[in-house]
């Protein structure tokens, strides 16, 4: 049944796939770069020494990374275009029109700081009149006196600042959150909300049609919610599986349609994201430590077989089996962080393969390697397709796995 | 001092350089690990046929294990090129 199951979704992504492809040639953004990057970074490597240390500080704070590009950079590098893609945004950018418009949806800011109180902006321009300035899609807040020397980028509205600016104009003691609602939380309402649709139609289904054989999209789900119950929880969780159902078909689904999602035009992926997997993580952390069984505490603080001194005299064998707990959700986390965002790179890097080839109106370059790229492309898409149903297979695997493993009680042993 | 920071600045490709090493190494590793699981699982289930759906769930659950380690690696390589 399992196997048929991932056959049939497997097919099903493939469709999606070559609708795919096609749109990854739109991507218009790297045809007007004409200087390739080695100039760049001879710069930045012959800046390097000027720099002071508080500038040192500032790069120490916002170690996310693309702070520290040049502000005097006019053309993107193929990098900061593939991590254009991947990282969260604060407008959900469709496309540039030929005109010199574009087609996107812009959020508001809601940004929070102990300097400014909370600050609520329709968009990043207007942050500046409230003491405060975005740069790379981060919220700083600006030093007395210091909005006059801001200069805001008029498509953005953000503002272009390296490490100097950066440390000159920017109050770096400030405390600052970010409440806005970004593409990936967006995003993820947009999901839960279909998951909501999907989920209810099907429940309906079954209380509308009880006793009779699945229909439509009931007979879709009823497989997979099957699997997600025999092949995962009742192995590992045993006759408390029915508790745990709810959290294990959630997860599952959320993290399902999230990657498929990610992998459809115009969509953020939001597995991809740190804070949406350690959220997972931290989520299933809770849930194992507070169904843990007695012995599982025994087990971490006065671990049995062990010599007394290596528990009370030096304590090493708690320390290390409290690594071991938080390890284990740490491990989670990265697992679908870094599958869902090398896949994500693969892809961008392949189709902007062609870009870097056709530079300089070399189009001989680019559209040699065009074919080259799509094919590569497509053959890592179906890839994805197959990571995107077995991550969340293995994240509610090991899930129900921990749990299982911490409600484990002594005499379960033989 | 300065000459450090002249050195630091001309070496920068360096780091480029050993994130790819990183990238190789964490493939190496994860590849014989991956290799390795499947001979047994292969090998077990050609033994013992009946018995291919738990071999291949716990052949699955150790993959990403594997795969998990190899990821860090991965990540790991993404920060030395990324952050500047």
């Amino acid at each position: 049944m399992s196997l048929k199951n991932f056959l049939l979704l497997i097919t099903l992504s493939l469709a999606v796939t070559v609708g795919y492809a096609q749109h990854d040639g739109h991507d218009d953004k790297p045809t007007h770069q004409e200087e390739v990057t080695h100039d760049d970074h001879q710069q930045d490597g012959h800046e390097k020494p000027t720099h002071d240390g508080k500038s040192e500080e500032g790069q120490k704070a916002h170690p996310e990374g693309d702070e520290g590009n040049d502000a005097t950079e006019e053309d993107e590098k193929i990098s900061d275009i593939i991590i254009h893609h991947i990282i969260d945004n604060h407008n959900w950018h469709i496309t540039d029109l030929p005109g010199g418009g574009e087609i996107a949806l812009h959020f508001p800011w809601i940004v929070y700081s102990n300097k400014t109180g909370l600050v609520f902006t329709s968009d990043a321009e207007s942050l500046v009149e409230k003491g405060m300035v975005a740069v790379h899609e981060k919220p700083y807040v600006l030093k007395d006196g210091a909005a006059s020397h801001i200069h805001l980028d008029h498509h953005t509205g953000q503002a272009h600042m390296d490490k100097k600016q950066m440390a000159e104009y920017i109050d770096q003691d400030a405390f600052v959150i970010n409440l806005s609602i970004t593409k990936t939380v967006f995003q993820m309402l947009l999901i839960g909300f279909i998951l909501v649709l999907v989920m209810v139609s099907v429940a309906r289904a079954y209380t509308k049609r009880e006793g009779e054989a699945p229909k439509g999209l009931q007979s879709f789900m009823e497989p997979i919610i099957m699997f997600v119950r025999d092949e995962i929880a009742r192995p590992y969780l045993g006759e408390k599986a029915n508790r745990f159902l709810p959290y294990l078909l959630t997860l599952f689904f959320f993290i399902w349609f999230a990657n498929l999602f990610g992998l459809m035009p115009f969509n953020s992926n939001i597995a991809g994201n740190i804070s949406f997997t350690a959220a997972l993580a931290i989520l299933t952390f809770l849930i194992t430590q507070f169904n843990a069984s007695k012995d599982h505490w025994i087990h971490v603080f006065n671990t049995p077989g062990v010599p007394w001194w290596l528990k009370f005299g030096v304590p090493l064998m708690p320390i290390v089996e409290v690594i071991g707990l938080i390890s284990k959700p740490f491990a989670l986390a990265v697992r679908l962080f870094a599958n869902i965002t090398a896949g994500h790179f693969m892809v961008l890097g392949l189709i902007c393969l062609i870009f870097i080839l056709g530079q300089g109106g070399n189009y001989a370059g680019g559209f040699g390697i065009a074919p080259l790229s799509v094919g590569f492309t497509i053959i890592i898409f179906c890839l994805e397709m197959i990571v995107a149903i077995i991550q969340p297979f293995i994240f509610t695997l090991l899930t129900a796995v921990f749990v299982g493993m911490a409600m484990e009680t002594h005499d379960d042993h033989h | 001092m300065f000459l450090l920071q002249e050195a630091a600045a001309s070496f920068a490709g360096f780091g480029y350089m050993g994130a790819g090493i990183g990238a190789g190494l964490a493939t190496i590793g994860a590849g014989m690990g991956i290799g390795r699981l499947a001979a047994s699982s292969v090998e077990s289930i050609a033994r013992q046929p009946e018995a291919s759906g738990d071999i291949r769930g716990a052949m699955i659950l150790t993959a990403a294990f594997i795969e998990g380690v190899a990821l860090f690696g991965e990540v790991i390589c993404l920060l030395a090129v990324l952050i500047k």
